[in-house]
């Protein structure tokens, strides 16, 4: 059970050299034998995490103990089961219940266009023991020449005692160098979209950089919200003092609900209605369970004042587990996976943001065409991320007299601070600043010439 | 035992009555009993919090708001905007609605958390209390100037709220010390009609109260949302190791233990599953908060379908009435959902969403928790519950034991 230990220096044992050894052992006793390949490597990210796997390597047991298998934990995360004189019946079940395990993955249920199961390969060493044994000689070879180039392990998640220490760091630490924003557009009538409003946030990998390069901020999901309140703090009064030429119509700011209620929170907003931006809060759904009453309670005065609430962070699991529309948020933001396109996602997701209603959901993440393509064809009309990013980008360097200078990879960063070297390397703040209607993206199917 | 205290008012509200003395007709107030909530629910920004709820009223002149030393409220209103003021209670007490202390005042003090006085009526009423508050926060201020005075240390706050650097110091004596003493056990029961309750299993839990006073006595671990969530994942931690540990009887099963999504998924649960005897996982129920399946709902489907893969149940933990409406147990996949009774549940304007979600629920599924009174479980039986578990329902076993115990020597 050491999933730990498959992290080695070169020439120290490893999972896969054990592996090749065992099968060089069984070379003169192959009879009986069944060896079962688990592709876990290919499962989608999320469902490979080292406790999956260690889950996953516990459902063998029963089969490790009544007929002496021996179990490898490979380090790219698939699995290799080794036993002998097993009933093929129980194997099956085996094979069987992970699958289940894995359910929700298209990894269990898709196959690769061949007919082949890509979840897992089977070998009867009496007859197919020389597919196996190079097998494990590729496996080994290829985990070598990995381990020569290692990087270090994964960063180590936050403890108590060095949040301390970053909450001190925070206290003397210029925000504004890790502050960003970024526009999400919604289509408007005639082929058009426009800035629906910026987010502005707190980029935490820069963040951790700069305050703890040895640790994962976000490795601790309880001490990070905790530490997130202060840095709420700090960034509202970053904004407030922000030099941008011109403000969008609308501000939306990532806060604990908690934060809400601070007088800070309402200087900001009085700062806000004085310079006629409007202001939406966006709250992540732990937030919103940790302390339903006082959500409630924020959202309602919130939208009394006239600003507005997101929903932030939701994904298909989410959308499965809760009703949403019992938040009463005005907007949710629904993170875009590549997943969305497998065809039974896609399904069920439509049909869960149709429920919603269409002008409340944002597709956020949006990193690719794919991403907006999906989106437009599921009817949604707000999106943000990395590919808006890259238009917006594109149309200022189409206006600006001065975009000879610049790359449109320089020009995206430059829209995504607010103050800092990176801003003052424009050369043009008013271009930067402006907000220009876009051409919308064209929907799939919506007639034009290909 | 409040952190830091706004300044009292009580002396403008006497000016104000008093001002008001010819203009009775037409106004009414509404003094809202913060100070009978838990101290961990009545802090500074809560109060603050609580005090905005008038706010849009006083702005529209329609009333003012007075916020006393002992951290209640009073607003003075006209009558013209009675409803917008009820609104405004009813918001208050939603926010406050997992306040156990509420729960004791219980349904027969409908005035617990709000009295209602009409300004026509009940004036000198109103002026008597504004005084008497008035002597009160005076002797308050006294006292504490005089305690000041005598010993300067003395002073400070009791509730200490928790940091990160208190946190780190008890996760460091939380992992030396030995916990069996803080190990709590409270019996979940069927109880179906008048008939006695039958023990089904019973949870394994750490009493927090007692975790402080052993090692920060002068702490309030709960003043912070994130870093308690953080301890409790530790301490869950220590009472899997802690269950390990035992040889025992304790993993024969019927019981039920709080776990973690994470920690469900790590090397101390598989040594846990390791030490059940086979057979007994479908008796052990493991409790998740919805907290915790919200914040990576991927792991928890995950946690879940291995959980029952294993044979054992799973039960959510730390509903209230007014958030049961919010989850589809049948869409989270979950065997139980445990809900914390409230003297409010049975309120006519809540009721009917209640029973909406009880039966959308399933009554058999659902865990009456924190039972005070022999009210809660009828009222519980009123929707159909049949489990049952807390303070009240530990007397009613012990009743029944002595009982039988006395019919034996007879």
């Amino acid at each position: 059970m050491n999933s730990k230990a498959i992290l080695p220096e070169p020439e120290v044992v490893t999972q896969e050299s054990l592996l090749l050894a065992a099968a060089e052992r069984v070379g003169r006793i192959r009879r009986g034998r069944t060896a079962i390949h688990l592709h876990l490597s290919k499962l989608r990210p999320y469902n490979r995490e080292e406790a999956h796997l260690r889950v996953a390597g516990r459902m063998l047991d029963p089969l490790v103990q009544i007929y002496r298998g021996q179990v490898f934990f490979l380090s790219n995360a698939d699995i290799v089961l080794l036993c002998k004189d097993a009933r093929p019946a129980e194997l099956d079940a085996m094979v069987l219940r992970l699958r289940g395990l894995f359910g929700k993955d298209p990894l269990t249920y898709g196959d690769a266009g061949n007919g082949r199961d890509q979840f897992c390969d089977w070998y009867e060493l009496a007859t197919e023991y020389d597919a196996f044994l190079a097998l494990a000689r590729r496996l080994d070879d290829g985990v070598r020449r990995r381990n020569r180039g290692r990087q270090a392990a994964a960063l180590p998640p936050i403890r108590p005692r060095q949040l301390h220490d970053a909450l001190e760091k925070v206290a003397n630490f210029d925000v504004a160098a890790v502050v960003r924003r970024q526009s999400a557009i919604r289509l408007t009538e005639r082929e058009g979209a426009e800035i629906a409003y910026q987010e502005v946030f707190v980029a935490i990998a820069e963040l951790q950089r700069a305050l703890a390069p040895r640790l994962n901020l976000l490795g601790n999901r309880w001490l990070f919200q905790h530490l997130s309140q202060t840095l709420d703090q700090r960034l509202l009064a970053m904004v407030m003092e922000s030099p941008l030429q011109r403000m969008p119509p609308m501000l939306s700011v990532n806060l604990n609900i908690a934060t809400t209620y601070s007088p800070e929170f309402r200087q900001f907003v009085e700062a806000m209605a004085g310079r006629g931006v409007a202001v939406m809060v966006e709250v992540q759904i732990v937030d919103v369970f940790a302390d339903l009453g006082s959500y409630c309670y924020a959202r309602d005065t919130l939208q009394a004042m006239g600003h507005k609430v997101l929903l932030d962070g939701v994904t298909p699991l989410t959308l499965q587990f809760a009703d949403i529309r019992r938040y009463g948020a005005d907007l949710v933001k629904l993170f875009w996976s590549p997943d969305f396109l497998d065809r039974d996602a896609d399904l069920d997701l439509g049909q869960a943001t149709a429920r919603i209603g269409m002008e409340r959901v944002v597709l956020g993440r949006c990193d690719s065409e794919a991403a907006i393509r999906w989106g437009l064809g599921a009817g949604i009309q707000c999106f943000q991320g990395r590919y808006v990013d890259a238009m917006q980008a594109a149309m200022a360097m189409a206006r600006c007299p001065q975009s000879k200078h610049c790359t449109l990879a320089q020009c995206m960063a430059r829209h995504g601070v607010i103050a800092g070297p990176l801003r003052t390397a424009c050369h043009d703040h008013q271009a930067l600043d402006a907000l220009p209607r876009l051409r919308a993206p064209t929907r799939p199917g919506a007639g034009g010439p290909a | 035992m409040t952190t830091r205290r706004l300044p009292g008012q009580e002396h403008f509200l006497l000016d104000y009555l008093r001002h008001l003395s010819r203009h009775r007709n037409g106004r009414g107030a509404v003094h809202i009993h913060l100070s009978g909530l838990l101290p961990a629910n009545r802090r500074e920004q809560h109060i603050r919090i609580a005090a905005t709820a008038f706010e849009s009223l006083v702005r529209a002149l329609q009333g003012q708001v007075f916020v006393l030393s002992n951290t209640d409220l009073m607003f003075i209103f006209k009558d013209s905007c009675l409803g917008d003021v009820e609104g405004a209670v009813v918001r208050l007490r939603f926010l406050f609605s997992d306040d156990p202390l509420l729960a004791d005042s219980g349904r027969e003090r409908p005035g617990a958390f709000a009295t209602w006085y009409r300004l026509d009526q009940d004036y000198d009423t109103l002026l008597a209390l504004a005084k008497a508050l008035g002597e009160d926060e005076r002797d308050r201020r006294m006292a504490e100037q005089a305690s000041q005075t005598i010993e300067h240390k003395s002073s400070a706050p009791s509730g200490e709220p928790l940091t990160p650097l208190l946190l780190a110091r008890m996760e460091e004596v939380l992992g030396q010390a030995d916990l069996a003493n803080l190990l709590r056990r409270q019996t979940v029961c069927s109880i179906v009609d008048k008939a006695s309750p039958q023990p089904t299993f019973s949870e394994v839990f750490v009493s927090i109260g007692d975790l402080r006073d052993t090692v920060l006595p002068h702490g309030d671990l709960t003043s912070d949302r994130w870093l308690f969530q953080h301890l409790t994942e530790t301490l869950d931690r220590r009472v899997l190791s802690m269950l390990n540990k035992h040889d025992d009887r304790t993993l024969t099963g019927h019981i039920s233990i709080n776990l973690n999504v994470s920690t469900l998924l790590s090397p101390d649960f598989l040594v846990f599953d390791d030490n059940v005897r086979a057979g007994m996982r479908d008796t052990i129920v493991l409790e998740l908060q919805t907290i915790d399946i919200f914040a990576d709902p991927g792991a928890y489907l995950f946690a879940r379908d291995f959980a029952h893969e294993r044979g054992y149940r799973i039960c959510i933990d730390g509903l209230t009435h007014l958030t049961l409406p919010f989850i589809d147990r049948d869409r989270l996949d979950a065997d139980l959902v445990k809900i914390y009774w409230h003297p409010e549940m049975g309120d006519q304007d809540q009721v009917a969403s209640l029973v909406e979600a009880v039966d959308r629920c399933g009554p058999s599924r659902i865990i009456l928790a924190r039972c005070e009174s022999r009210q809660a479980v009828e009222f519980g039986q009123s929707l159909g519950i049949t489990l049952f578990q807390g303070r009240f329902i530990e007397a009613m076993l012990s009743d029944e034991t002595r009982r039988r115990g006395s019919l034996r020597n007879r």
